[in-house]
Parts: structure tokens; C-alpha cells; sequence
């Protein structure tokens, strides 16, 4: 591999792994955040227990969608000086905007939410996983924006061998905006669901205790994964005829097979959720019926691959591009980056996130075999005061 | 507008020094001041609900030097590439060891990721120093110099001394801080002693900064969107220092 191939690996890894997480983050939070405020409005201990298991498993995938979206942010800067040097006037003013008034705002208010309990008074804690939810979409809406001036550079004029911003406006109606946006959002509702899903499916397979919890998880599982499910395919429709007018060719650059595993995913799982999951909720027929859940478990990591076969499509139609028709990946590449300078931080940063990933992973599949009964979020806080403690307690 | 978006990078650095170096020193610290696991527990648990509302001050900097000094980003990053790759990762183990440390039992487990938060925390502060002593004498010269492992090791000191002030002031009277106790005022003057080496470096590049501004256009553009939401953005971290200064510690990190 030459020097713009490690680059563009090296983005691709640690783009596909931030997503991931990301997806699971952008569905999670809603539900979390609907869980909390019915737990707020009726008192009801069962929906405090599923706001904190639930919002366990959200804070725990958080983490991760964190260390990766930090590679993420510098990494334009370390290997693509080309792309701020030739649009950054343009592309960086979305994620200027992005890290100012959503992402700073997003972790400062889940610090709130996290280490809030027992603290905040019970509107004011729900209202801190409302923002973070709402920051989590400005987010997503923010990067979508710079993203999709990559694919259509729309807005701005070139001068002087630079792009200038000429209309902000644009770029917030770009046509590869309006409906890849609410595919993306729409998708992490889904994995979401599929999330909620398959974690019910384990514990009334293995028939523990929390019947009712899972009953009930499922049933919001079944119900969102309908929803995002029936989105995230129209969406999805929708943007062929976007694509054919901005950037024609675009499916035959991209990967044939990233594609299809994309829609066949998508179309089977639509259909057999709306039209097998979704009626076996009357009579809660799919939580009684115990051999459909190994099913329902194998089939959770199913929307995670289609989101990333759906990145893959997007980016890798874009090539030989960074900036469609306008800057190629390779004359953005940062001038005189080494192989050996390209090598070592792709070996470093695929291997710290790569082996966090799978401890976070395996943290996750922690979290829901223990079951709503050990959920640390929310446990009492500690006295400051050191008190001698037996070794074991907590 | 340039001067308004060079006094936005200037404040978000200095904030990141001021608000994130007693995180990084504790962390620098751990070992040092919590000899037992319950002590670890106590000193994370103190500085656990700031972290977050502390290192996106270094993720916003990041983002203005990208919008409003968009050639500089790539030059700069690029220009201190191992530095960066460096900064990045060790952030990331510290982090590592704070989300995951309390994730399951065991104390081998808490001891590896306790071990994470302090290993992490100190090739922060080193390669933020040799970072910023780069920038200071322009990045044409080699990064790897004396003169850079003594800034990471000043730097290094600032935190460690704001870190311990905090402890001393979240935790007052605690045989993890020998009985010590600061007052607001104390963290303040620590907060102001880790700014300082950001500062200079601020200084130094200030006149190269801001003739590399981006257009008005485009400054004009952020600004429409970003100010209005200042008051927002303090009300928030704000919040944060209200609602965890005093009273029990939390235990999820």
C-alpha cells in the first residue's frame, strides 16, 4: 500500500468504528430520555429501573463513540491538511459549529445526567438527557451538513485556488442532506430497537427473573425498529434520484456488494419486522414464544453491518474525490507525510480503538447478562468523608 | 471578527489548562496519593463529574482552528504529527481508565485501569508540553529537543500542583491530601498557574494566528450561529461546578 492508501485505510477504520458506536448512541438516547421522563412523571420504580439499566448500556457505548470521534476530529488536520488548506473556509465552519454548540454542550450535559442522580432535582436531571438527546441530533445534523459537502459542494466559489464561502444557506439545504439526514437518525432508531431487542430476547430465553422488564423492553424495541426501520428504507429510496443528479456514477465507484448487502439487509429486516414482529405483540406472543428468541439475537447485529456497508457506499462512491469534482483524496493528502509517520499512528490508533472496542463490547454483554438487579448508574453516591470501607462493599 | 475568533481560540486553551489540568495532575497523582484502592476511589470519584465538562474545551479548539483558521489547522496538526498521534492516545488511555475502571469487579481490574488513568495522564501533560514549546519556536525546527521535555515537564508540574489543589479543595482535611485544604481562591491561583505556559505559547503565535484568519464571510457566518449560544455554553459548565463542588462522591467512574 502507497502512503494515500494507509491514509485512506487508516480514516476508513477508525471512521467505521466511531460509527458503530455512534449509531447505537443516536438510537439509545430518545429512548432513554422517553424512559426517564415516565419514570419522572409516574414514579413508577420500573421505569426507573429501565431508564438505568438502559441508559447503562448508553453511557457505556458513549465512551467509545468518544475516543473515536477524537481520532476522528484531529485526523483531518494530521493527514488531510490538503482538504483545510483548498475548503476548510467552507467544510470547517459546520464542525467548528458542531464542536461549540453541540458536542460541547452534549458531553457537558451527560456529565449532569450521569453523575446527577440523588443530586439534581427530578425535572432538572430528565431535562439534562432531554439536551443531551437534543445535542446528539445537532450533532449528527452538523457533521451530516460538512459531510455532505463532500459529496456536493454546493454554497461556495472557487478563488485564488481556494473555495470561499458564498452561501451558508446552501449548505444547509443541500439535496445530499435532506434525506441522507434523517436516513442516518432513522437507522440509529433501528439499531437501537434491535439493541432493546436482543437483550430481551436473552433474558426470556434464559427465562431470569425480569419477565416484565423485557416483556416491556421488547415491546419498545419492536415498536422503534418499526419505525426506524420503515425510515431508514424510504430515506434511503429516496436519495437514488439525489444521487443521480449530483454525482452519476456514484454506485458504480462504490463497492456492488456494500450496496447490496445495505438494501437486502434493510428490505428483509423492514418486512420481517413490520410484518412478523411487529403483529406478535398482541398478547405478547413474541416474548411468550421462547424458540423465535435465539433469532431475535443473532439477527441484533444486523443494522450495525448495513450502517457501515451504507458508509462504505456513500465514501467510497465519492472517489476518486474528497471534494466532488474539486479536490481529489490524493492532492489532499498533507504534502510529505512519510510512510513510516502514516504506518505507526495507523498501527496506533487501530490497535488502542480496535482492543477498546472489544473490551467495550464485552462490557456491554456484561451489562445485560446482570440484568436491571447490578446497575451502577444511579447507585448512592459516597460520603467524602474516608471512612474505613470492608474491601467488598459496592 | 478575527480578533473576536483569536480571543475564542485564546479562551478555549486557556480554559482546557485551567479546567482539564487538574484532572490530568490528579491523574499524574494517583499512584502517588491514593495508596489504597478506597483512596484511588475517593480521588477519581472527586474529580469523575468535571472530566467531561473539561476536555471538550481541547475537542471546541480543535473545531475553531479547523472554521476560523482553517490553513493553520492542517499546518499545525500535520506540523507536530507524532506529538498529536501521541496526545490523542495517551488522552485516550486516561479515559479508557476512568470510563472502565468501575465497569467490573476485581481489584486486579480497577488496579490495571487506575494504572491506564495515570500512565495516560502523564503523556498528556508531556506531550502537551513539547507541543506547546514546537509551536513557540515554529514548526520547521525538530520536536523531539531538550527545550520540549523540559516544557513537558513544567507543564507537567502546573498540573500536578492544580491537581492536588483540587483535591485539597474537594476533599478537605483528607489523609489522601495529608489533611490539607484549599479554598476557592487557592484552585483559582493553581487554575491561573496551569494556564500560564498556554498563555505564553498564545502570545508567541498571536500576530501569526490571526493574519491566517478565514474570510469575514466565513467568521461572520460562525459567529451568527456560535454567540448566541455562548451564555449557554457557560451556563453549563457553570451547572457542573454548582452541582459537584461539595457534598458525597459520585461513584460511577
Amino acid at each position: 500500500m502507497d502512503v494515500v492508501d494507509l491514509a485512506r485505510t487508516q480514516f476508513a477504520v477508525t471512521g467505521s468504528l466511531h460509527f458503530l458506536f455512534v449509531v447505537l448512541t443516536l438510537g439509545l438516547a430518545p429512548l432513554v430520555a422517553i424512559m426517564h421522563t415516565r419514570y419522572a412523571v409516574t414514579g413508577d420504580p420500573l421505569h426507573e429501573r429501565m431508564t438505568r439499566f438502559w441508559g447503562q448500556i448508553y453511557v457505556i457505548n458513549y465512551a467509545l463513540g468518544i475516543f473515536t470521534g477524537l481520532v476522528m476530529e484531529f485526523q483531518f488536520g494530521l493527514s488531510w491538511s490538503g482538504l483545510s488548506r483548498y475548503a476548510g473556509d467552507v467544510f470547517g465552519a459546520p464542525l467548528a459549529i458542531e464542536t461549540l454548540v453541540a458536542f460541547f454542550l452534549e458531553s457537558t450535559f451527560l456529565g449532569l445526567w450521569i453523575f446527577g442522580w440523588h443530586r439534581l432535582p427530578r425535572a432538572l436531571h430528565v431535562t439534562c438527557i432531554w439536551l443531551v438527546t437534543l445535542t446528539a441530533y445537532a450533532s449528527a445534523f452538523w457533521i451530516m451538513v460538512a459531510n455532505s459537502f463532500l459529496q456536493h459542494p454546493v454554497g461556495s466559489v472557487e478563488q485564488g485556488g481556494r473555495l470561499v464561502l458564498r452561501d451558508f444557506g446552501a449548505l444547509l439545504t443541500n439535496p445530499n442532506l435532506v434525506f441522507a439526514l434523517p436516513h442516518v437518525i432513522s437507522a440509529g432508531l433501528w439499531t437501537g430497537g434491535f439493541v432493546l431487542m436482543g437483550a430481551s430476547a436473552y433474558h426470556l430465553f434464559r427465562r431470569t427473573a425480569e419477565r416484565e422488564f423485557f416483556t416491556r423492553s421488547l415491546r419498545i424495541g419492536v415498536v422503534t425498529a418499526t419505525i426506524g426501520s420503515a425510515l431508514t428504507v424510504g430515506f434511503g429510496y429516496a436519495q437514488f434520484g439525489v444521487i443521480e443528479a449530483t454525482q452519476p456514477g456514484k454506485f458504480d465507484a462504490a463497492p456492488e456488494s456494500a450496496l447490496g448487502l445495505m438494501i437486502g439487509i434493510g428490505q428483509l429486516l423492514q418486512f420481517g419486522v413490520m410484518f412478523v414482529l411487529l403483529p406478535l405483540l398482541i398478547r405478547n406472543l413474541l416474548a411468550r414464544w421462547r424458540w423465535l428468541h435465539p433469532l431475535l439475537m443473532l439477527i441484533t447485529p444486523l443494522p450495525f453491518v448495513a450502517a457501515i456497508a451504507g458508509w462504505l457506499v456513500r465514501e467510497m462512491g465519492r472517489q476518486p474525490w474528497l471534494v466532488y469534482g474539486k479536490l481529489s483524496v490524493a492532492d489532499a493528502m498533507t504534502p510529505g507525510l512519510s510512510k513510516a509517520a502514516i504506518t505507526g499512528s495507523f498501527i496506533g490508533f487501530a490497535g488502542v480503538l480496535g482492543l477498546l472496542a472489544l473490551i467495550d463490547y464485552l462490557l456491554i454483554a456484561r451489562a445485560v447478562r446482570r440484568g436491571p438487579g447490578q446497575v451502577s448508574l444511579g447507585m448512592p453516591d459516597r460520603p467524602a468523608d474516608p471512612v474505613p470501607q470492608p474491601a467488598h462493599s459496592l | 471578527m478575527e480578533i473576536i475568533w483569536f480571543g475564542a481560540l485564546a479562551v478555549l486553551l486557556l480554559g482546557y489548562f485551567a479546567l482539564e489540568g487538574f484532572d490530568i495532575g490528579l491523574g499524574i497523582l494517583l499512584p502517588v496519593l491514593g495508596r489504597s484502592q478506597g483512596d484511588r476511589d475517593r480521588l477519581v470519584g472527586a474529580m469523575a463529574p468535571f472530566v467531561l465538562a473539561g476536555e471538550v474545551w481541547l475537542v471546541a479548539l480543535v473545531g475553531v482552528l479547523f472554521g476560523a483558521f482553517s490553513t493553520l489547522e492542517g499546518e499545525v496538526l500535520s506540523g507536530l504529527y507524532p506529538l498529536v498521534v501521541a496526545l490523542l492516545l495517551t488522552w485516550i488511555t486516561r479515559d479508557a481508565g476512568l470510563w472502565f475502571r468501575r465497569r467490573a469487579d476485581g481489584a486486579a481490574w480497577r488496579r490495571v485501569w487506575d494504572g491506564a488513568i495515570s500512565l495516560g495522564s502523564a503523556g498528556l501533560a508531556l506531550t502537551w508540553g513539547m507541543s506547546l514549546v514546537a509551536l513557540a519556536r515554529g514548526l520547521s525546527a525538530p520536536l523531539l529537543t531538550l527545550e520540549g521535555v523540559g516544557g513537558g515537564i513544567v507543564v507537567a508540574l502546573a498540573f500536578c500542583l492544580h491537581g492536588w489543589t483540587f483535591a485539597a479543595w474537594r476533599l478537605p482535611g483528607d489523609p489522601v491530601v495529608r489533611g490539607a485544604r484549599r479554598t476557592g481562591r487557592g484552585l483559582a491561583l493553581t487554575a491561573l498557574a496551569a494556564a500560564i505556559p498556554a498563555g505564553l505559547t498564545v502570545a508567541v503565535v498571536a500576530s501569526a494566528l490571526i493574519e491566517h484568519a478565514a474570510p469575514p464571510e466565513t467568521l461572520t457566518t460562525m459567529g451568527a450561529i456560535v454567540l448566541p449560544c455562548v451564555p449557554i455554553l457557560i451556563g453549563a459548565q457553570a451547572w457542573v461546578w454548582r452541582t459537584f463542588s461539595r457534598g458525597p462522591l459520585p461513584t460511577f467512574f
